[in-house]
């Protein structure tokens, strides 16, 4: 009982998760994970190397083989995806996988209409959806007419109508071009102060380096390392063995560091404040 | 991949004496089969025909593939012998031999039922045979040398290399509108899952049709081609026979047709119709709802 | 044979049913053997112009164009796509939609087929093709079991047997994990400088392309905006904030430190450039 009280503060709980496809194969083995309400975690890593599969037992499109998943305290087991979809959000990869209205209004209602809800609560939230997310003045187009960072913002958004606590995104700069990766950057922030919890399964390492709280490295069906960016990025190790490459602005005070920086940075604002402070001295 | 698709529709890699068959007696058999297959009803011949191409399947070994089709396809294919059965597809007048609550079981009907279900399977045995022991380029190749247009025979083949990819699609897309908590039936569901499928596809082949233009697709003259299927004596044999005994065994089952004609003579006493009827009814819904809970976890 | 293997003159180009053209008044050359970026947002026009070099543009769309392509002294519009395909090998973005056949083998036979090579020559030309995008030995593999990556190098195969003076990739790694981009850049490197292929490539990885290409140009909304060497094209930080590109983070770092008033000998593109100027700044 005691135990209980305490899986539900958090949002995301895992233990010692194991994932086996049918026809033998490991996704997933061993896998012991928590996050806390209002953290950004991004989940990095190799294709193949379980991130897809751990994140969709987040709102129980996969169940555990072994061990358990609880989301905000609920056991993933015995659950629907109906009812988990209220408390985890899953955006994918793909916007085209999931936009099929015939306006960008439509598919902001499709999620809030599916769950059942009354008709003004339905549109308080497509109202305040589409403030957050700016999207006014595409309101009435079609969705497969805008382009593809936009159809991205509106697959995001049309998951944000539904209110969940947890948000599931799928590389969401994937294919962007950089005003759209700006977009998604500013959004992530405004998740976060929002108080929403947000995994973020990615790619793009100066992403991470810019939004992520905690960043959990995978590699080979398990979770290899787990730390605040910097702890991972100077982590050479976890580096070579998931074959990742931290963001260039990193990198370069990799190279410097000892010599000229301190430490190493994260973003280019913060390798512009470190090296003006050499400069200075 | 295509082993976690509910049905495969890809060549099995093989060494057996039918894999080593040239395309074109394989071919030549399908058609042949169905063509035999289709001119009778007589259920013996019909189970025999079933069963023979079965064991051509299992010597060729790729029964295990095979199987997974038979055994999600066959118990839905066993709702005709219900339906048949109450309202046959055979000229009147029908015999009455049981009554199953206000639907009337008829000779005619299991007799149409039993018939049409194996006339199908015997077929589909051959073309099974076919698809799974021959690779598709060899396949595609044999029927260029039969005078098919290149073009006509790329958009065949570049199709069946779809399906799979199609399916693994409509999967996808399943999962992400259930993630907007759609629910998995009904008709609200048919849309938000249809939509995309289409539009992804088109955007597929919109970019496949640039890829083939930019390597001379379309191109006039004279083709080569990378594959080397080499003719053999057996093979012209197999083929000449095949085409005998399709033309020999038509005309025979054409002219004992009255002999053949087991409907009144094939008479199943009232209880085992309607215990032939209710199981192929129960198997028939029971397989439904296995597939319809498997996709509702 | 001139220095010029692409050379476009005054090309507009407006799909039907828009209101504004995708390219406007476009004028660029190509030289053999450059390897040329394309660089800029979404909706720029950079598909379109790069869909002109082999005449997807005009032929496989529907639309007006003026101005004129030539790719090796032949106008793109004299002839059907397929006519190109032995000058123009072309890369799309996604990896899979460029495949339609059962075996890599296959895959790669395609092209040749269709012009007619003799069997023999197309073993040839494939196991080589095999070799220089580092899939040998894979001949028999279903190139939908491959990874993206794979995928991609095999479309980029399948495209190099047909012996093409240029490789036009349009935005080849945007679907790929970082090992595919890998993958993919070191390939169209190898092609540019082992196999003197002209390259075009229209990508987002600044980082990458500021280290490989010899030329970049800058697009936005249907016009080159910036067009020069990397360190040149990318060191106009506010020219490039205003169309929507991110210059290299390095750039953005030593660009906003010059800000500042420190002074820089140079502004760096390239990692290795960015830690040669700041080495001796403790």
């Amino acid at each position: 009982m005691k135990e209980s009280s305490e899986l539900s503060v958090k949002p995301i709980k895992c233990r010692n998760l194991w994932h086996v496809y049918p026809g033998g194969f490991t996704a997933l083995k061993e896998t012991f994970l928590e996050i806390s309400a209002g953290e950004v975690v991004g989940i990095v890593g190799q294709n193949g190397s379980g991130k897809t599969t751990l994140v969709k037992h987040f709102n129980g499109l996969l169940k555990p083989s072994s061990g358990a998943v609880l989301i905000n305290g609920i056991d993933t087991a015995e659950e629907s995806v109906f009812n988990l979809s209220r408390h985890a959000g899953y955006v994918f990869q793909n916007p085209n996988h999931q936009l099929f209205a015939t306006s960008v209004l439509s598919e902001l209602q499709f999620g809030p209409k599916n769950l059942g809800l009354p008709e003004d609560e339905i549109l308080a939230r497509v109202e305040e959806t589409t403030e957050l997310f700016q999207l006014h003045a595409i309101i009435d187009d079609h969705p497969l007419r805008l382009s593809f960072p936009l159809r991205k913002i509106v697959a995001i958004a049309s998951i944000h109508a539904m209110h969940p606590s947890i948000l599931i995104l799928d590389e969401p700069t994937t294919g962007q071009d950089h005003n759209g990766a700006a977009m998604v950057r500013k959004l992530i922030q405004q998740l976060r102060s929002e108080g929403k919890t947000v995994v973020l399964v990615s790619h793009d390492m100066a992403l991470i380096a810019e939004v992520a709280d905690r960043v959990v490295a995978m590699w080979a069906a398990e979770v290899i390392d787990s730390g605040t960016p910097r702890e991972i990025f100077s982590n050479s190790t976890t580096l070579k063995k998931t074959m990742l490459q931290p963001p260039q602005a990193t990198q370069l005070s990799q190279r410097l560091h000892g010599r000229v920086l301190p430490q190493i940075t994260l973003t280019v604002d913060e390798t512009i404040d470190a090296l003006a402070q050499v400069a200075d001295t | 991949m295509a082993h976690h698709l509910p049905i495969p529709v890809t060549f099995v890699p093989g060494n057996s004496w039918f894999h080593r068959l040239h395309p074109t007696p394989k071919l030549i058999w399908a058609v042949g089969a169905l063509v035999l297959a289709f001119s009778t009803r007589n259920p013996l011949f019909l189970a025999c025909f079933f069963f023979l191409g079965l064991l051509f399947v299992i010597l060729a070994g790729v029964l295990t593939t095979y199987g997974r089709v038979l055994a999600i396809l066959l118990p839905i294919s066993l709702s005709l012998i219900v339906f048949q059965a109450i309202a046959p597809a055979f000229p009147q007048p029908w015999i009455p031999i049981a009554r199953l609550g206000p639907f009337t079981i008829y000779q005619e009907g299991i007799y149409s039922g039993m018939s049409i279900l194996l006339r199908s399977w015997a077929g589909v045995n051959f073309a099974a045979l076919l698809v799974l022991t021959t690779h598709p380029s060899d396949l595609f190749t044999a029927l260029q040398k039969l005078g098919v247009p290149h073009e006509l025979n790329f958009m065949v083949s570049a199709s069946i290399q779809l399906v799979p990819i199609v399916q693994r699609e409509f999967l996808i897309i399943l999962s992400a509108q259930r993630s907007r908590a759609m629910q998995a039936t009904g008709f609200g569901a048919a849309i938000p899952s249809i939509v995309p499928v289409f539009a992804g596809t088109i955007d597929r082949v919109q970019q496949l049709s640039m890829s083939l233009a930019s390597r001379a697709f379309g191109s006039k003259g004279h083709k080569t081609n990378i594959r080397d299927i080499k003719v053999s004596t057996k093979d012209y044999v197999s083929g000449i026979v095949g085409v005998a005994i399709t033309i020999a065994g038509t005309w025979l089952l054409i002219s004992y047709s009255e002999q053949l004609d087991w409907s009144e003579i094939a008479f199943l006493p009232g209880w085992l119709s309607v215990t032939m009827v209710v199981g192929a009814a129960v198997t028939f819904i029971g397989t439904m709802i296995y597939f319809w809970r498997k996709a509702n976890v | 044979m001139t220095a010029e293997i692409i050379s476009i003159e005054g090309l507009t180009y407006q799909y039907a049913l828009t209101d504004k053209p995708a390219l406007l008044d476009i004028n660029l050359s190509v030289d053999r053997g450059e390897y040329l970026a394309i660089v800029g947002p979404c909706g720029a026009g950079k598909t379109t112009l790069a869909l002109s070099m082999n005449g997807i543009v005009p032929h496989m769309m529907m639309g007006e164009m003026r101005g004129r392509v030539l790719v090796d002294g032949r106008d793109t519009t004299q002839g059907p796509v397929r006519e190109m395909a032995r000058t123009v090998g072309m890369v799309f973005d996604n990896p899979e939609f460029q495949l339609s056949q059962s075996s890599v083998l296959s895959e790669m036979a395609l092209g040749l087929e269709n012009i007619g090579v003799p069997r023999e020559d197309m073993l040839q030309r494939i196991t080589e093709a095999l070799e220089i995008v580092g899939l040998s030995g894979f001949e028999e593999r279903s190139p939908m079991a491959l990874s993206g990556g794979q995928q991609q190098r095999l479309a980029i195969g399948a495209a190099l047997v047909m012996y093409p003076q240029v490789l036009v990739l349009d935005e080849p790694t945007s679907n790929l994990d970082p090992i595919g981009k890998e993958e993919v850049f070191s390939v169209a490197a190898r092609l540019n400088e082992e196999h003197e292929i002209t390259i075009v490539i229209v990508e987002h990885e600044v980082e990458v392309v500021a280290s490989y290409a010899d030329r970049v140009i800058i697009m936005d909304g249907g016009s080159i905006v910036s067009s020069g060497g990397p360190s040149a094209v990318f060191t106009d930080v506010d020219n490039l904030r205003r169309v929507g590109v991110r210059p290299p983070q390095v750039t953005e770092i030593a660009s906003g430190l010059a800000k500042r008033g420190c002074t820089l000998t140079t502004i760096p593109v390239t990692l290795d450039e960015a830690e040669a100027e700041f080495s001796d700044w403790a």
